[in-house]
């Protein structure tokens, strides 16, 4: 008895986090470079509560009377499918076609990769810098940040698919500054760590970055200048997913109630 | 008397166990590649019923009058291995078994003894190494071609492509071939927890005709109502037991309390 309302129980608190993904996802619909998220799980361990079983015509079974005692939430997993692309009239706004992440340099020093574009340009001492809108600077194929003087009209700069920044030479003609954006791939990127502001932090799990202008045997991303790459959340995916688990819930729910009555009863025995 | 008593006894304590059971699928109704599962009851072995001290017998010894059943035990807990229905989620490395068969899961517990494991549950990712592995991190079994199994190590780099055989193909070359093992008898298969199934003694394997489909996930083939259904005769067989119990107890009260008193 006692089992079965702590099977239901573990049932309440695995569907309670899966409302809580579906209802992240939701709330990042819009949210750009962000990846949707889906909760999984996996049963507890069994016990034994009868070792000596018989099959309906009476034959002895070779496996005894199991019961299982629950279900637990085994991963929360990112789903990085490419999102849509959404127009964008900034001239510092990058979408990424492909499996890539930007890197960002935190204010703790260490590395961050996203999969948002959309960059402005922080003046600073050294002239203008390529930054996230948190004003955290972003880094090149090299892993140095992406610094242009402060008389180049930002307006002109152009970005070719492989990342490579152009500005307008002297006949008007676009020519490399020789700064590319750097873009970075992961064996695992569900193993990356989320972190606030749509930022992602290496682990164990994910394994290191690979950069894509070093690593020659990687499918190259393709930057997308103009373009901001929107969340590949699919409402009526989170709909149906938020119909199974509220209704998952409740019955839970009423299993527990069950249990409850049950235990009531034998309560009552003894009146 | 005190005999039915135990036999209430017993009947409340088979549904309990029923219940048990039902609770698990219910709190595993969205657990991937769940297999629902089942309770028989059983009744004891019937005891054979005499009758003593009967007068109207003319030599005064017992006769037996015919048998009785003392109650009611687990007949056996049973897994409904029907398919589940397929939801779909895009990931190459979501795969889902449409026919008889398991995935092969090489599992380390936690005193580092390694052993095969069965699973219907498909989610897998590839992990930093490159191996394919599970959501737990357990390696995924593949068969080298020669029947000996063997860890999947993939490119990472590259794209994969899984066909319905199960052979996991890179830039159009096969690199691997995932093992999908059945058995002639689910009998001897045990419920390990994890989604996991092992088996026993006298497990023997034979050719799975299952196919791989690729982005595709195995849902439980839990019947929320038909759960619904059980949960309600569960408990009502369990409050009819009770009222017998109570019935007992209620003569037995008349026994002791009443009959005494002059």
């Amino acid at each position: 008895m006692v089992r079965s309302l702590w099977s239901a129980a573990s049932g309440m608190i695995a569907q309670q986090n899966n409302v809580d993904t579906i209802a992240n996802n939701l709330a990042n619909v819009n949210t750009v470079g962000y990846k949707t998220e889906v909760a999984e799980f996996k049963s507890l361990l069994y016990q034994n509560i009868q070792s000596k079983t018989t099959s309906a015509n009476g034959a002895d079974k070779p496996v005894s009377a199991q019961v299982g005692l629950g279900v637990r939430n085994s991963s929360v997993t990112s789903i990085f499918d490419q999102g849509t692309f959404q127009d964008s009239s900034s001239d510092t706004a990058f979408a990424i076609d492909g499996s890539g992440f930007f890197a960002v340099k935190g204010e703790d020093g260490s590395t961050y990769y996203t999969r948002n574009g959309n960059f402005v340009l922080a003046q600073g001492t050294n002239g203008l810098t390529l930054s996230t809108t948190d004003g955290l600077p972003v880094l090149d194929s090299t892993g140095k940040t992406i610094t242009f003087p402060s008389t180049i009209s930002s307006g002109s700069l152009t970005v070719s698919g492989d990342g490579t920044f152009n500005y307008p030479d002297a006949k008007g003609n676009a020519a490399s500054l020789g700064i590319t954006i750097g873009t970075f791939q992961f064996t695992n990127p569900s193993g990356l760590e989320k972190t606030d502001s749509s930022l992602y932090k290496v682990t164990a799990a994910s394994g290191t970055a690979m950069n894509e202008t070093t690593s020659t045997n990687l499918k190259k991303s393709t930057i997308n200048q103009g373009y901001l790459e929107g969340s590949n959340v699919q409402v009526a995916d989170e709909m149906v997913n938020l119909i199974v688990a509220q209704r998952a819930y409740e019955m839970n729910s009423k299993a527990i109630q069950a249990s409850d009555e049950m235990m009531q009863q034998a309560n009552q025995l003894r009146g | 008397m005190v005999k039915g008593l135990y036999t209430a006894y017993t009947g409340m304590l088979n549904e309990q166990n029923r219940m048990d059971t039902l609770t698990n699928n219910l709190a595993n109704s969205a657990t991937i590649g769940f297999k629902k599962e089942g309770s028989t009851s059983q009744s004891f072995s019937s005891l054979l019923v005499e009758k003593i001290k009967d007068t109207s017998e003319s030599p005064n010894v017992g006769r037996i009058i015919g048998t009785s059943t003392p109650g009611v035990k687990i007949g056996e807990n049973y897994t409904d291995y029907s398919q589940g229905s397929f939801q779909s989620t895009g990931n190459t490395y979501d795969m889902a078994l449409s026919g008889d068969g398991f995935y092969t899961v090489d599992f380390t517990n936690k005193s580092g003894v390694t052993s095969e494991k069965y699973t219907r549950d498909g989610s897998f990712i590839v992990n930093d190494a490159g191996y394919l592995v599970t959501k737990d991190g357990d390696f995924v079994m593949g068969d080298d071609g020669s029947g000996n199994l063997t860890k999947i190590k993939l490119d990472p780099t590259k794209e994969a492509s899984i066909d319905q055989t199960g052979a996991i193909s890179q830039n159009d070359a096969k690199v691997a071939q995932l093992k999908i093992t059945d058995f002639e008898d689910y009998n001897y298969l045990e419920h390990y927890g994890e989604n996991y199934y092992q088996t026993v003694d006298g497990a023997t394997e034979k050719t799975a005709n299952a196919k791989v489909f690729s982005g595709y996930l195995e849902a439980s083939n839990v019947q929320v109502v038909s759960e619904m259904v059980d949960m309600i005769s569960i408990t009502r067989a369990y409050e009819s037991n009770q009222k017998v119990l109570k019935a007992y107890d209620d003569t037995l009260s008349i026994a002791v309390n009443q009959l005494g008193k002059v």
